[in-house]
């Protein structure tokens, strides 16, 4: 196809109009990045040593070596995967009820579930604190992780529902006459067939709770029990100017595991985030 | 054997009704009481909702939670329709990079808010390692009080907001665009349509259950905003970016006055119903 003078020129438009979009998102992260591996007297130079003339890793060392450091992601691992994985395992059976089964008053349950997703986490958390803390709750990676789940479920039905109904009926009916039962068929025929969309689930989750933020904020206020999200918090509010470089090296750590799923696993996310909200 | 849907649907609705549908009555009785965070005695009262409504602050605090929600929203849905017309327009014409752009504007949504509060104030900072005011100084020109000027704060709360958001507008648009009929499009062309008549008489229309869908998820994202604007400004300086979650946050776990907190919560929560429930009678009719 031949383009004209003015196409290409209006391709030239494109090409600027992109690249200063991708500068605008990269520049922040690039920013923290040149800080993180600054030393202490090249932070105070400002945007003058964009690229540092000394660049160093003994920031990163010092954060690494740090055994509250390593306690903070080992307690973010545990809680996302964990919360992650309750998620979709509570949200599967009851995906698969609203996508296979006619019962009365679904209609209004699944939009009491979609309204649930309407709900700050704020607003439960207030009454919920004493309600934790009479359970004996509180302060526990048990209570938290509760939480969290709570806090993924409604997405998760949703995001099975749609992919639970990408599988067709007729395999149900074959299964049925085939004798099986309905959690035969069930975990048998519709989970595995459904794989893409339980880790599509799966990992949606995982990014989310890694970021979480409130819920862990709220229900832990000891240091050791913190995920990384809470310590960079309390770090930030604790560091002075001098200790500049060891927080930008800190925040890189703590959002490097959630940009490297994503980087991994895009397709995936992709496929996760647009499910729900457009239809057909 | 298992017949019914109950015992299917249990487990899920059983965890939500306890996590969410106790707490939500829980705090609706809360807030007609006087309680406090850490006394286990309560007494019902007006005293909350009297003090809540009475006070000269709660002005504020919703004129910035109005400000912050409206400039944040409008900021996420025109950017991100912008790079998804941006990113269409460049597949079309084969253009490389499109990829690269979506994953780099994508990146930034999967950054916890939390460190997206503190990445921008590394950049905002009036120190001399802020970012943009060492390159404003580079560059010959003044720095500007990004935080510390109660005019500013609110401004820059919002650029980092939209920065992250951004993504999440982008992607569902982007998405939407892609299911319009090219035939349309080429219609325009042997019409010799402009390319704003194409945007107002073919993009947009087609957009519109999209662009609502998209309006409503955002919308309750940035009103539920708590992590971003508690790692920038803490709702300062004053009380200049303080919006409605980070008051109730303090009524509650700063002041103690959980009744008050509760009561807050329930405008929260009654203020995001009912800005949803608007934005619902604008979905064509057949997507209600």
């Amino acid at each position: 196809m031949v383009r004209s003078r003015a196409e290409r020129m209006a391709d030239w438009a494109v090409y600027a109009a992109m690249l200063v979009l991708a500068l605008a998102f990269l520049l922040p992260v690039l920013w923290l990045a040149s800080l993180s591996v600054r030393t202490q007297a090249e932070v105070f130079m400002g945007a003058a040593r964009f690229i540092p003339e000394a660049p160093t890793l003994d920031n990163f060392a010092r954060v690494l070596r740090d055994g509250g450091f390593q306690s903070y992601i080992w307690n973010t691992v545990k809680l996302a995967s964990l919360g992650a994985a309750g998620a979709v395992a509570l949200a599967a059976p009851a995906a698969y009820a609203l996508s296979r089964m006619a019962f009365r008053g679904k209609g209004a349950l699944m939009l009491g579930i979609l309204s649930v997703q309407m709900v700050s986490g704020l607003v439960v958390l207030i009454p919920l604190y004493r309600f934790m803390d009479r359970l004996g709750l509180l302060e526990s990676h048990f209570g938290t992780t509760l939480l969290y789940i709570a806090a993924g479920i409604p997405v998760t039905i949703w995001l099975l529902k749609v992919s639970f109904d990408a599988v067709p009926r007729s395999l149900d009916d074959a299964a049925a006459i085939d004798g099986l039962s309905r959690v035969e068929s069930f975990a048998l025929i519709t989970l595995p067939l459904a794989l893409p969309g339980l880790i599509s689930a799966f990992i949606l989750n995982l990014i989310l709770n890694w970021s979480q933020f409130l819920i862990p904020f709220i229900m832990l206020s000891a240091d050791d029990k913190w995920p990384i999200s809470v310590a960079i918090f309390r770090f930030a509010g604790s560091t002075s100017a001098a200790t500049t470089q060891l927080l930008a090296a800190a925040c890189l750590l703590a959002i490097l595991p959630a940009l490297a799923i994503f980087v991994l696993l895009q397709r995936y996310i992709l496929a996760a985030l647009t499910a729900g909200a457009v239809k057909e | 054997m298992v017949s019914g849907p109950l015992p299917w649907l249990l487990p899920a609705v059983g965890v939500l009704g306890l996590f969410y549908l106790y707490p939500i009555l829980e705090a609706v009785r809360l807030a007609f009481t006087d309680a406090r965070l850490f006394d286990t005695e309560t007494q019902l009262s007006m005293r909350s909702l009297g003090s809540m409504v009475g006070s000269s602050t709660l002005g504020v605090i919703l004129r910035n939670t109005l400000t912050y929600t409206v400039a944040s929203v409008v900021g996420q849905i025109a950017l991100g329709l912008a790079i998804a017309l941006l990113v269409v327009r460049a597949e079309r014409a084969r253009l490389r990079g499109t990829l690269v752009l979506r994953t780099i504007v994508l990146a930034a949504w999967v950054i916890p808010a939390i460190a997206n509060g503190i990445i921008w104030q590394l950049l905002f900072s009036e120190a001399p390692f802020g970012a943009i005011n060492s390159a404003l100084r580079l560059m010959g020109a003044s720095p500007v009080a990004w935080l510390s000027d109660p005019s500013n704060a609110m401004t820059s709360a919002v650029i980092a907001t939209i920065w992250q958001g951004t993504a999440y507008s982008m992607i569902l648009l982007y998405a939407a665009l892609k299911t319009i009929d090219p035939a349309l499009y080429e219609a325009a062309a042997i019409d010799n349509a402009r390319p704003w008549e194409r945007l107002w008489f073919i993009t947009l229309p087609h957009l519109r259950a999209a662009l609502v869908v998209n309006a409503i998820l955002i919308l309750i994202m940035t009103l539920n905003m708590f992590d971003t604007i508690l790692a920038l400004t803490g709702g300062g300086p004053g009380r200049a970016t303080e919006i409605l979650s980070l008051y109730a946050y303090g009524t509650v776990f700063q002041n103690f006055e959980l009744g008050r907190g509760a009561a807050l919560s329930m405008l929260l929560l009654i203020i995001s119903l009912g800005l949803t429930m608007v934005l619902i009678a604008l979905l064509p009719r057949d997507r209600r």
